[in-house]
């Protein structure tokens, strides 16, 4: 499902990831994700964004991954899991949801973090082959041509430990049957954190929750689907992680966008990791997948090296 | 209808909560560590408002960049922070998130910290094989007071560019308390020069009490971590009784926010006496209370009291 998913039993190079970033001058910040892997050199991102614009906002502009849910805009470097959710390789593709566009982004003159954010990108190529036009691209002629994704996010510092992270989000976009914002996708998400500021061996449990429902209007009939995943990831002691994942996606039969689905899919996943230091990880993930069209569930197993390199870059909650 | 109506006014009203702190003339000052923060209180008096985004018992190497310090940094007119990479797990993401250019580096409202401080091991080679080292020099000066008087002398400066009415203010409360600390600094280093020379050995947890260690005049002879940011296996932890055994070190000293088995350990095998040092001021004290109370909890494990 996923691009950066091992794809065979036996050793897998997953990917190799550069990236780079750095303020551009004191008015623009640039970014960028080179992704080499068994497809050759993808561009994965590359945008820049502002610094110093009036009035809370932030423009961005070039290829990004949509701020839709809380794993989309993320890179593997930062998953807690050896694979991408179902629900992004259901309804976005194997890429998840990124492509060119530009994006206003702003945060809410209030006393706590509301933050809004709107984004309109193409919708054609790998980005959005699940939903949108993928590789039935058209020229753009009009606004209903592009896709379009918004997202609402909110944050309460419950107190110093715990930690409430909410978002909605909904896309729309032209998919390759009909004229106009044929396929609209809405989903929530939540992450509940606790990590206790003062404990010595850097504990902490995260839940995790997104769910999203798809309608695509096909002329003749509308197609509805639904997926989502609940995960719960807790630090043990310094160097051990455990975590949980369990996915959930509806198919339907006869999809003539996506045939293959057509019917209920479940996965769950356990995953244990060490951290040899706070730049590398082992993790050890097992799983059992059930698409409702096969006979019988599917097993796997996974141990993972991963490694990262050069100058300690900065992470997002 | 009714549900719009009460949503609009309360908007509204949170708009106008939002904009109110803007209407106050001080200059507001976000400080990264406690530490500075506390430097910072002391050097505004009270013509600036000041506030720290870490709790006095966090590691600042990785606190979790929450969207709600985004909004502290969005309306700081200067933020206080540490360098040398100590936040930098954290904090390039949210001073980009906060949309506020006065932040951005370069700029009036930035105020590095390290470059007032005479830097302490800067490696001359960098390799991640070393642990995690910090390229431009180790960043745990906070707690030194000879490093508090500079960046207290800074601040007034800064402070005084960003409000000009209280410029004079802030540099004779800058200097008094510069003064203030450089004379303490002095005392409290003879004191410990008093010690025989064997008493003046510590060992540590993380390699992070350079300065400390420095101002105090006290030599560092084993570290509980083979390499910074690595903890420590039985046999790095072997050879470090070894090390304090045979050169009777008397005592170890920790921060709060690092794993006690280890140094427990190490201190029940060898007789050293384990001090864990608060990392930032807490409750109602001043800067220089905070430091002198560090050193009296170094002193009494070194005296053996």
């Amino acid at each position: 499902m996923g691009g950066h998913d091992a794809t065979g039993s036996g050793f897998n190079l997953h990917y190799l990831e550069l990236f780079g970033e750095s303020n551009v001058d004191p008015y623009l910040h640039f970014q960028t994700s080179i992704a080499i892997g068994k497809d050759g050199v993808e561009l994965e991102e590359v945008f820049v964004d502002t610094l110093a614009l009036p009035g809370n906002l932030l423009v961005k502009a070039g290829k990004f991954l949509s701020d839709f849910g809380r794993a989309n805009p993320t890179h593997p470097h930062v998953w807690s899991f050896a694979d991408q959710p179902l629900m992004l390789g259901k309804f976005f593709g194997a890429d998840g949801n990124r492509a060119v566009g530009a994006q206003v982004g702003w945060l809410l003159p209030l006393p706590w973090f509301v933050e809004a954010k709107l984004a309109a990108q193409q919708a054609d190529n790998a980005c959005c082959n699940r939903s949108m036009l993928g590789d039935a691209p058209r020229p753009v002629q009009a606004a209903d041509d592009l896709q379009y994704t918004g997202t609402l996010r909110t944050f309460a510092p419950l107190n110093d430990d715990w930690s409430l992270y909410v978002g909605a989000s909904a896309q729309a976009g032209p998919n390759p049957l009909v004229m106009g914002l044929g396929t609209q996708i809405v989903g929530g998400d939540l992450y509940l954190r606790w990590r206790p500021v003062a404990d010595a061996e850097r504990r902490s449990v995260s839940l995790q929750i997104e769910h999203a429902r798809r309608q695509r209007d096909l002329g003749s009939q509308s197609l509805v689907d639904q997926a989502g995943y609940a995960q719960i990831v807790a630090m043990v002691a310094q160097r051990w992680e455990v975590g949980w994942r369990s996915e959930w996606a509806t198919g339907v039969a006869g999809d003539p966008l996506n045939p293959e689905w057509t019917s209920t899919r479940t996965r769950h996943a356990a995953q244990a990791t060490f951290y040899p230091s706070h730049f590398s990880r082992i993790r050890l993930q097992v799983s059992r997948d059930q698409p409702g069209w096969l006979n019988e569930p599917v097993y796997g197993a996974l141990l993972m090296v991963e490694s990262v390199v050069g100058a300690h870059g900065s992470h997002g909650y | 209808m009714m549900f719009l109506r009460s949503m609009l006014i309360a908007a509204s009203l949170a708009t106008l909560l939002a904009a109110l702190p803007a209407l106050a003339a001080h200059p507001r000052v976000v400080a990264t560590l406690p530490t500075l923060a506390q430097l910072a209180r002391e050097v505004a008096g009270g013509d600036a408002d000041v506030e720290a985004l870490l709790a006095p018992n966090q590691d600042p190497h990785y606190a979790d960049a929450k969207p709600s310090l985004v909004i502290a940094l969005n309306r700081a007119d200067l933020l206080l922070f540490n360098g040398l990479d100590l936040e930098v797990g954290w904090l390039p993401a949210l001073v980009r998130q906060a949309r506020n250019p006065k932040l951005l580096p370069g700029a009036a409202g930035a105020f590095d910290a390290s470059r007032y401080v005479q830097k302490l091991r800067v490696p001359t080679s960098v390799d991640r094989a070393q642990g995690d080292i910090h390229p431009g020099g180790n960043p745990h000066f906070s707690w030194d007071p000879r490093a508090g008087a500079a960046i207290a002398e800074g601040l007034a400066t800064a402070l005084g560019q960003l409000d000009p009415e209280h410029a004079a203010a802030y540099r004779q409360r800058g200097a008094g308390l510069a003064q203030q600390l450089r004379a303490l600094a002095a005392e409290e280093r003879q004191k410990f020069a008093a010690l025989p020379a064997a008493q003046r050995q510590v060992a540590v947890y993380h390699d992070s009490l350079v300065y400390l260690l420095d101002w105090l005049g006290l030599q560092q002879v084993a570290t509980i971590e083979p390499r910074p940011g690595i903890p420590p296996d039985p046999a790095h932890l072997a050879k470090v009784v070894g090390q304090l055994k045979a050169a009777r070190v008397p005592a170890l000293l920790q921060e709060e926010y690092y794993p006690r088995n280890a140094s427990d350990q190490v201190a029940r095998l060898t007789g050293a006496k384990l001090a864990v040092l608060p990392a930032g001021p807490r409750g109602p004290t001043d800067y220089a209370r905070y430091v002198r109370a560090l050193a009296a909890a170094i002193y009494a494990v070194q005296a053996g009291k």
